[in-house]
């Protein structure tokens, strides 16, 4: 055991020692990723902006004031799209924290406010982006009590609001003179109130947010009915939670090959001439390389993952399922890198033929395009590849939040993989050795 | 301490060694002299087990052959490649080739070989920065790291320069002095001269002879040669007996210069292959 870890020491000091080898196995995919991340559909807050749906299904003046402001404030970057299911697939997506609806049930006048519970919006969230809701809710409530202070200054709607009233008033057979006149006053004293906003309006202009906020804050007249998303459905958060598996595949050829030349390396510059002489066993030597190949592809999956749960917010849904994955793919890699170490007698054919085969495999395993984008044909061709593997042991605990059952395929996949790629390679190293 | 019998061994066509028996004696430096590609590496390769022989019998200290693990660890090999690893440092490389063989406090052994090298002074140093003679001396050094009873040197001067092969078979002198049984492959016949207790002479893989320096020259190097001068002549006398040729010559008188040239490994290997050990 000393001698597999003196090999696995010495390997992974050589390799860190490697400033190309580091750069690609571990900047270069994180490059990657975060590139990728970004040019499929960016951060999960765009940057300073909440990307936001907009469904407008009322076609009141009061939607289509909230609609105004909405795309006017500069705290969001909207997307209006003509369907509730649409900006709902947009949420599961990741594409945007939430989506916003304007139900048709969003009616003009002040009727709706005292009768319906206040100015009905519903908001449609990721329950993973609960962070960003308070900050949507609070906007909204905003948009919705600016559109508040046009409605009391409308001053016809609130004279027939009036009108309406006195009629009832005077028919009212329930009432005393007492009261009748009292009800009066209040009606009189509501439309000289409408008439003030409104002459206000006319000399102020627009109403400070926050000034409206404070006057305003006691009417709650604003009912936001805020949902989240029943079921995840398979969809990633954002592009980083796609972006991130494909820098894992890419960390993990960088690091199979790093490895996989080692041993061609060690045979190149005569060093297996000594590894050979020393009293170990051929299964030894292979095993310290493989070790050390394991802990690197182990810390290039950590490495990337850190960096999208710390950098660009990812969250992890099955924490220990994800361990396995981890290891369970370290352990394929590490094995493919075994194969082709054994298989290659010289670094040009390491170099050339196994670089290029292992591209292969990454390019059909989901390195380049995403699985989910792949036409059937090629989805097909992916389970050729152990990458494509990896990448569904990955994704399934990191945010699809697969079952175990069907995390079960990928593992054991993977796990043969690693069993044969360590076999062959200590058979075709025996064959290449002497 | 080490023989080898009837050892072949064959590449297709090609008969790298070829019939070649030897027996390497404790304590001696054993030289293997001959050109490149006379088939010394591969008599090297294959007494470490490293290389199977098609045909013959190899058994070091009466344990066996060293391809069992068990054995090997008796030998130490200084291949003629530098088979270090550059990026690591001097004391990093022999630490790891102390671990791969459970060497006992492993620390103070690297720092005994890295001033037995003299290569203390630079042992946090990457190899890939020393000098050839330095790495030639690690690459000795790595060889020596679990003490091994049989020290295998394979062209352990090629590419340094004369001080640097001064220091290295002053090295190996010191080795032999401790008890090392050392087999030393060269094609530089006054190495061979200067440090081989008995020197095998090789090529095309067959073994032409074997002896001492002065055994070989003896049944090979054919007469001693006194030049003697007098005044703006010179006389070439080939004698077998130089000193009484030389007594003879300045009884004579008139001899202004009188020097000997004596037969040496070099005219050995030209008697016995037709042609010269750098050809």
């Amino acid at each position: 055991m000393n001698a597999i870890l003196a090999i696995a020491t010495k390997d992974l000091r050589l390799m860190f020692r490697d400033k190309g080898e580091v750069f690609f196995t571990f900047f270069f995919p994180m490059i990657l990723a975060t590139f990728f991340g970004f040019i499929f559909g960016g951060g999960p807050d765009g940057g300073s902006k909440i990307d936001v749906a907009l469904v407008v299904e009322s076609d009141s003046t009061l939607a289509q004031g909230i609609t105004k402001d909405l795309l006017a404030d500069t705290s969001f970057e909207v997307t209006q799209v003509e369907r509730r299911e649409l900006a709902e697939d947009l949420v599961r997506a990741g594409k945007v924290t939430a989506a916003i609806v304007l139900p048709a049930s969003m009616q003009d006048g002040i009727t709706g406010l005292f009768g319906g519970g206040g100015i009905p919006i519903e908001a449609i969230v990721d329950p993973s982006r609960r962070a960003e809701v308070g900050l949507i809710q609070g906007k909204l409530n905003e948009l919705a009590f600016r559109q508040l202070s046009k409605v009391f200054a409308n001053t016809e709607s609130m004279a027939q609001l009036a009108k309406g009233a006195r009629q009832s008033l005077a028919s009212a057979s329930n009432l005393s003179p007492g009261q009748k006149l009292a009800a009066s006053a209040l009606i009189t004293a509501g439309e000289s109130f409408s008439s003030s906003i409104a002459q206000g309006n006319v000399k102020e202009g627009e109403t400070n947010s926050s000034e409206s906020e404070s006057a305003e804050a006691p009417w709650s007249p604003v009912a936001i009915k805020i949902e989240e998303l029943a079921s995840r459905e398979g969809g990633p958060r954002d592009a980083f939670d796609i972006s991130f598996p494909q820098g894992i595949v890419w960390g993990l050829a960088g690091c199979v090959m790093a490895f996989a030349t080692s041993l061609v390396s060690e045979r190149m510059r005569g060093t297996l001439d000594r590894l050979r002489l020393a009293p170990i066993t051929r299964g030894q030597l292979l095993a310290g390389k493989g070790l050390a190949c394991f802990v690197t592809a182990f810390l290039v999956q950590v490495v990337l993952l850190a960096l999208a749960v710390i950098a660009f917010g990812s969250s992890v849904q099955q924490p220990l399922l994800l361990l396995v994955a981890f290891l369970a793919t370290a352990f394929a890699f590490s094995g493919l890198s075994m194969l082709i170490a054994g298989a290659c007698r010289t670094e040009a054919q390491a170099q050339g033929a196994g670089r290029g085969a292992l591209l292969m495999l990454a390019m059909i395993g989901g390195g380049t395009i995403p699985l989910f984008l792949m036409p059937p044909f090629f989805k097909t061709v992916s389970m050729a590849s152990p990458f494509r593997w990896a990448v569904s042991a990955i994704e399934g605990p990191f945010w699809r939040d697969t079952p175990f059952a069907e995390q079960v395929l990928p593992l054991c996949i993977l796990i043969a993989v690693g069993i044969v790629g360590l076999l062959v390679g200590v058979r075709a190293t025996r064959s290449v050795s002497r | 301490m080490l023989t080898l019998r009837d050892i072949c061994k064959t590449y297709g066509s090609i008969t790298a060694v070829d019939a070649l028996s030897l027996e390497v004696r404790a304590g001696e430096i054993f030289g293997l002299l001959g050109p490149n590609g006379a088939g010394k590496s591969t008599t090297i390769a294959i007494a470490t087990g490293l290389v199977a022989p098609t045909s013959g019998v190899v058994d070091l200290l009466s344990l066996g052959s060293p391809s069992q693990a068990s054995v090997r660890r008796h030998l130490g090999l200084a291949p003629q490649e530098i088979t270090l690893y550059g990026e690591l440092t001097a004391r990093e490389n022999l630490l790891f080739f102390a671990s791969l063989y459970g060497v006992a406090n492993a620390a103070a052994r690297v720092d005994s070989l890295l001033q037995l090298v003299e290569l203390d002074a630079r042992a946090k140093s990457r190899v890939s920065t020393f000098s050839g003679g330095m790495k030639r001396r690690l690459n000795l050094a790595a060889a020596l790291v679990h003490d091994p009873q049989l020290l295998l040197l394979d062209e352990p001067t090629a590419g340094v320069d004369p001080q640097s092969r001064n220091r290295i078979l002053e090295l190996v002198r010191t080795l032999a002095a401790q008890g090392k049984t050392i087999v030393y492959t060269t094609h530089y016949m006054e190495e061979a001269a200067r440090i081989c207790h008995r020197v095998a002479i090789v090529d095309h893989g067959r073994l032409l002879d074997v002896g001492t320096p002065n055994e070989l020259i003896a049944r090979h190097g054919g007469s001693s040669v006194v030049v003697v001068i007098r005044g703006d002549a010179e006389l070439r006398v080939v004698t077998v007996d130089p000193a009484g040729e030389v007594a003879r010559q300045l009884s004579s008188g008139g001899v202004t210069g009188i020097r000997v040239e004596q037969p040496d490994l070099e005219a050995v290997f030209l008697k016995l292959t037709g042609r010269s050990l750098r050809e």
